[in-house]
């Protein structure tokens, strides 16, 4: 379904790129793993379309994603952090993810207040990301992100922070969305985490 | 059908002829505090629509220069039939531009302190350019020009720029007419006395002057009557130089564009009645053009009556502004 | 949910020309009418004698004068501006900050005539400070009259401005870093280096240039305090030329004049200044402590925030007092009307000055095309340094066989406060507008957040405070002008500086005063209403969400 074809990028002309070329079925987990500067964030970057590469092609269903814009792209995103809109509260932050311009049905609205609870952050829904722990935060953004229920995530560091209990319960939510088909890229310093979600492990 | 139709054309003629008759407007272009609430604009406005039949309509501009500058702008397409609030400075220019027309009017009953024959403008009042000073904080003030440039620079004066404002301009004829060419040199040995040079009479006035900033300002010899009669008080008044001291006129004329040429013509007859004039003294601050006799105030009489009447003809100033501007300026930053 | 199979949705206006092109048109839209407006001048002009201009030695004087007394003024009122936003920002809650910051916001506002009577009330021969300072510094030989009465002008009109939009820079800081700042407990001079000095440097180069074209161009100050002719502006012979010689031609020479220094100015600046748009500057909701919000640095700061409070304060309370007794002589019926009057101007300046802003803002910060964003740029500062009455007569010029009624009049004084009052706006906005940093970019473009939907929930409310204070402005500017309505001359019904300088005129000083209190008192409630407007409406904002 994903196919990158040794897309290749780099920040300055003299620096030796990088290369990336995989595939990634629906339903499929990638793990990338490296150091700082190893080329995880510029890889997602590229994915999400934020950056232009260099070369190489990538193709979703056959058909190259390189003048796609970013918002036609069938792509989700979790970055490491800064993911939430300051001045909105978590409603707010959750329901943008799914309509653009706030405008959800009753059913959507439903489901944003039963996953707040599923999360473990039933009633905080009126409150700001300043008024949130670094946990919460980035619970509201993996949340908005699921929700949201495009086929391919692409996710920066998503449980890094959190206390085990709710490591394991987003572990889950991500399994069941993976059993249904949402395939993942995952960057993750956590080896459980690759080892639990990754079916494939990749080096950089 | 023309036939049947012409009588009711007619009659639709003679409303709309005869509606505009009986509101013919007269426009008039003057400056804001002739027609301030203050100023005499209301009272002779309402005096002439009496005898008039017609609709007096002021638009005021911020100095006798914008009127001018308005009239300039507007050319033949002016919609002013009057314009009130010229005087002796800008008349020259106003003349050159060829937009007046001639008033026609009996002028024998003007009382100015010079002969007046000009075929353009009616002088409506008149004034002495003075020094006014505060009696309190100045008990013995210069009692001439040549004291006031002597004196010692401890004493201060405000006067008004003669790029911007009338009552500088005054200033620097008035240093003309007594000195000729010395006038520069004099202003050199007056410089030191000047505390500033405002860019208009209010900002000297208000700001400065009654703020007790210095106790001597470039005014008008009338400029006490209203503190007297009005204000109630006696601690403004001007000084009386012996060299004599400048006049003002203020004038009116007709625009030749205008449409109501015969209007126009009967203000400018009305201007010259008591009805007008005696708004004159304490509306506008300045002496009436014609003799008001008992009506001219009491405070008039306590006004300064300069013996020698400087003046020049408003035709040689038109001609040498520039050059005597020019002269200060370099007095004044030498 | 948003499902895996819809179509792409396109937001409304979501094009990218809706960014560019609006603001685009106006800013041409503003450099055609300026620039036309002295076309107009020079083409009723007979002949245009431009060698006059290089061979007068008058010229130059006033020139070098203007450049030296305007560097001066921008040089102090920074000075002085810099420290009183720190301190403003290091302590958010004492009692009477909101009110120093209202009147912070009014002084560049004030009607000059007034200000500066109330300026001389204070520093002048017979001013309340002045025993003061001869005792306590005699070696100044205190004298208010000339390049230090000038120069305390433009820093009572301009540094309050300067340290409002510095604020609000430092209220834009990144809050990561102010937190870590917090945690680290970085001293003051750390605080400066790391974080306040980068959060500045950007907007100091163009806040530089929008005081010293101010203090350039100024005109009633310089003539008024400066003691006697040397101390003139171009401004001054631009008057002269058009209202005293109807000298068309020289009037637009000079005009293109002031216009060729202070462009060729805010050229350096503009190149110098291209990444400024680029900091990144994620708001904070929260403020952290400081850790030099305390101890010593508290004692400097609050004497500081007094003397500065003080040298707002004392010309205000001159003018209070003066205009007291003139308020309360049967006003009432005079004032009213002509407040109605001004706010009927000034409100539709305001809110057209604010989006005209938006607008440009929009489009210099969205383009790919240098061309568009110079000319945007250039736009937004022209009306300051085309003379209102040059502007207005060449306007006047284009437009008279269609200038009607009186309302057209109104309609077109309205037009050129707008203008005015444009370059203060676009200074105010410029910074929030394009201050959504990268991360919320990269989220937003994800999310289709794009358009209207942006606007909307992105800048919308965050641009709710700067928004407000601009309106604020706008509508100010334009309530205490009197240059531009005299032009077009006034029916018997006077705005409020109208009535002003009609009671001037008339003697009617105490009334005079009594109005100029007046207008203060209004231009106040002005910046407090748009305040209360700009709150965000944190309960609001909770409830229906």
């Amino acid at each position: 379904m994903l196919d990158v074809q040794n897309l290749t990028f780099s920040y300055a002309p003299e620096q030796t790129p990088w290369t990336f070329s995989f595939q990634l079925e629906p339903g499929e987990c990638i793990a990338i793993q490296g150091p700082s500067g190893s080329g995880k964030s510029t890889l997602m970057n590229l994915l999400a379309g934020f950056l232009t590469p260099r070369s190489g092609d990538l193709l979703w269903k056959g058909r190259s994603l390189l003048k796609t814009k970013p918002w036609e792209r069938p792509i989700t995103s979790v970055f490491q952090e800064n993911n939430l809109f300051e001045h909105l509260n978590v409603l707010r932050n959750i329901g943008l993810g799914i309509h653009p311009g706030m405008k959800l049905s009753v059913a959507q609205q439903q489901a944003v207040e039963n996953g707040l609870r599923e999360v473990g952050l039933g009633g905080l829904g009126r409150r700001m990301p300043s008024e949130l722990s670094g946990g919460q935060r980035q619970r509201v953004a993996l949340l908005r992100a699921l929700l949201r229920d495009q086929p391919l995530l692409l996710l920066d560091e998503p449980l890094t922070g959190l206390d085990a209990e709710t490591r394991a319960l987003l572990r889950s939510m991500l399994l069941q969305h993976k059993s249904r088909g949402t395939a993942i890229v995952l960057a993750s310093h956590d080896e459980e985490d690759r080892q639990r979600l990754a079916d494939t492990v990749w080096n950089l | 059908m023309p036939n049947r139709l012409s009588p009711l054309l007619s009659a639709a003629l003679f409303c709309v002829v005869s509606s505009v008759q009986a509101s013919e407007e007269l426009t008039i272009y003057t400056h804001p505090s002739f027609a301030s609430e203050w100023g005499p604009g209301p009272a002779i406005t309402e005096a002439f629509e009496e005898q008039c039949d017609c609709q007096v309509n002021l638009v005021a501009l911020d100095s006798g220069g914008d009127i001018l500058q308005r009239l300039r702008l507007e050319g033949s397409s002016s919609s002013a039939d009057l314009v009130l609030g010229l005087d002796t400075g800008t008349m020259e220019t106003a003349r050159q531009t060829g937009l007046l027309a001639p008033h026609d009017i009996d002028l024998s009953a003007l009382t100015l302190p010079v002969d007046w024959s000009d075929s353009l403008f009616v002088p409506y009042d008149w004034g002495y350019f003075a020094f006014v000073y505060n009696t309190e904080q100045l008990p013995t003030p210069p009692a001439s020009l040549d004291d006031l440039i002597n004196a010692p620079d401890d004493l201060k004066i405000i006067i008004q720029d003669p790029r911007t404002s009338t009552p500088g301009l005054g200033l620097l004829l008035w240093m003309r007419s007594v000195y000729g060419d010395q006038a520069p040199e004099k202003w050199v040995k007056l410089k030191n006395k000047i505390l500033t040079t405002t860019k208009s009479w209010s900002d000297g006035y208000f700001s400065l002057f009654m703020n007790g900033e210095a106790p001597m300002i470039l005014s008008y010899s009338t400029s006490p009557a209203y503190h007297m009669a009005i204000d109630k008080t006696d601690q403004y008044q001007a000084v009386q130089f012996e060299e004599g001291h400048y006049l003002q006129v203020e004038v009116a004329a007709l625009v030749e564009a205008s449409e109501h040429k015969a209007l126009g013509r009967k203000f400018l007859e009305f201007m010259l009645t008591r009805d007008f004039q005696r708004h004159i003294p304490l509306k506008n601050v300045m002496y009436p053009a014609t003799d008001l006799g008992a009506e001219l105030p009491g405070v008039f009489s306590k006004l300064i009556q300069p013996e020698t009447t400087l003046y020049f003809d408003p035709a040689e100033v038109a001609s040498n502004r520039s050059r005597w501007l020019n002269e200060w300026l370099d007095a004044m930053t030498r | 949910m948003a499902g895996r199979h819809d179509p792409v949705m396109h937001p409304p206006l979501s094009h990218p020309g809706w960014q560019t092109w609006p603001g685009a048109v106006f800013a041409m839209g503003i450099l055609g009418l300026s620039l036309s407006g002295l076309g107009a001048l020079i083409w009723q002009s007979p002949g245009v004698d431009i060698t006059s201009l290089w061979h007068s030695s008058y010229l130059r004087g006033v020139i070098a004068f203007s450049f030296s007394q305007a560097t001066l003024s921008v040089a102090l009122s920074l000075f002085a501006a810099i420290p009183v936003a720190r301190a403003l920002d290091r302590h958010r809650n004492f009692a009477g900050r909101s009110l120093l910051l209202r009147l912070m916001e009014l002084s560049l506002v004030l009607p000059t005539i007034v200000a500066i009577s109330g300026l001389v009330a204070i520093y002048g021969r017979q001013g309340w400070l002045t025993p003061i300072i001869s005792y306590l510094a005699p070696a100044l030989d205190w004298n208010l009259y000339g390049l230090s009465g000038i120069v305390l002008a433009h820093v009572f009109f301009n540094a309050p401005l300067a340290a409002r939009i510095l604020l609000q820079s430092f209220e834009n800081m990144p809050s990561q870093q102010r937190k870590l700042a917090s945690q680290l407990g970085l001293g003051s001079l750390w605080l400066w280096r790391t974080i306040e000095w980068p959060a500045i440097r950007g907007i100091l180069p163009g806040l530089a240039g929008l005081i010293f074209t101010l203090c350039f161009t100024s005109f009633a100050i310089v003539m008024t305090l400066g003691g006697g002719p040397s101390a003139t502006t171009l401004e001054v012979a631009i008057y002269q030329a058009l209202r005293f010689e109807f000298d068309f031609g020289r009037a637009a020479l000079l005009a293109l004049v002031q216009l060729l220094v202070c462009g060729s100015l805010w050229w350096v600046v503009v190149r110098h200044n291209t990444n400024a748009a680029l900091m990144p500057n994620r708001v904070s909701q929260e403020h952290p402590s400081r850790r030099d919000s305390t101890g010593i640095s508290h004692i400097t700061d609050s004497l500081m925030l007094l003397f500065f409070s003080a040298f707002l304060v004392l010309p205000l309370a001159a003018i209070i007092w003066r205009g007291l007794p003139g308020l309360w002589d049967g006003q009432v019926s005079l004032l009213l009307p002509a407040t109605l009057r001004s706010f009927a101007i000034a409100l539709p300046a305001g809110a057209l000055s604010v989006i005209v802003a938006l607008l440009i803002v929009t489009a210099s910060g969205s383009t790919r095309s240098r061309i568009i964003s110079r000319l945007c740029d250039i736009a937004a500062h022209f009306p300051l340094i085309i003379p209102a009455i040059v502007m207005g007569t060449g306007l006047f010029l284009l437009l008279r066989p269609s200038l009607g009624t009186r309302y057209d009049g109104f309609a077109l004084v309205a037009l050129i406060n707008a203008l005015m009052a444009l370059p203060f706006i676009v200074h105010l906005l410029r910074g929030p507008l394009q201050g959504l940093d990268g991360d919320t970019l990269k989220v937003a473009d994800q999310l289709n957040i794009r358009g209207w939907y942006r606007w909307r929930w992105l800048h919308w409310p965050r641009l709710r405070k700067p928004l407000a204070l601009s309106m604020a402005y706008g509508t100010a500017l334009s309530l205490g002008d009197f240059g531009v309505i005299a032009l077009f001359g006034t029916p018997a019904q006077p705005t409020l500086p109208v009535l002003l300088y009609q009671q001037l005129g008339s003697y009617q000083i105490a009334s005079a005063a009594g109005t100029g209190l007046w207008i203060i008192a209004l231009l106040l409630a002005n910046f407090g209403m748009f305040n209360l407007l700009g709150r965000s409406p944190r309960l609001k904002e909770s409830n229906h969400a």
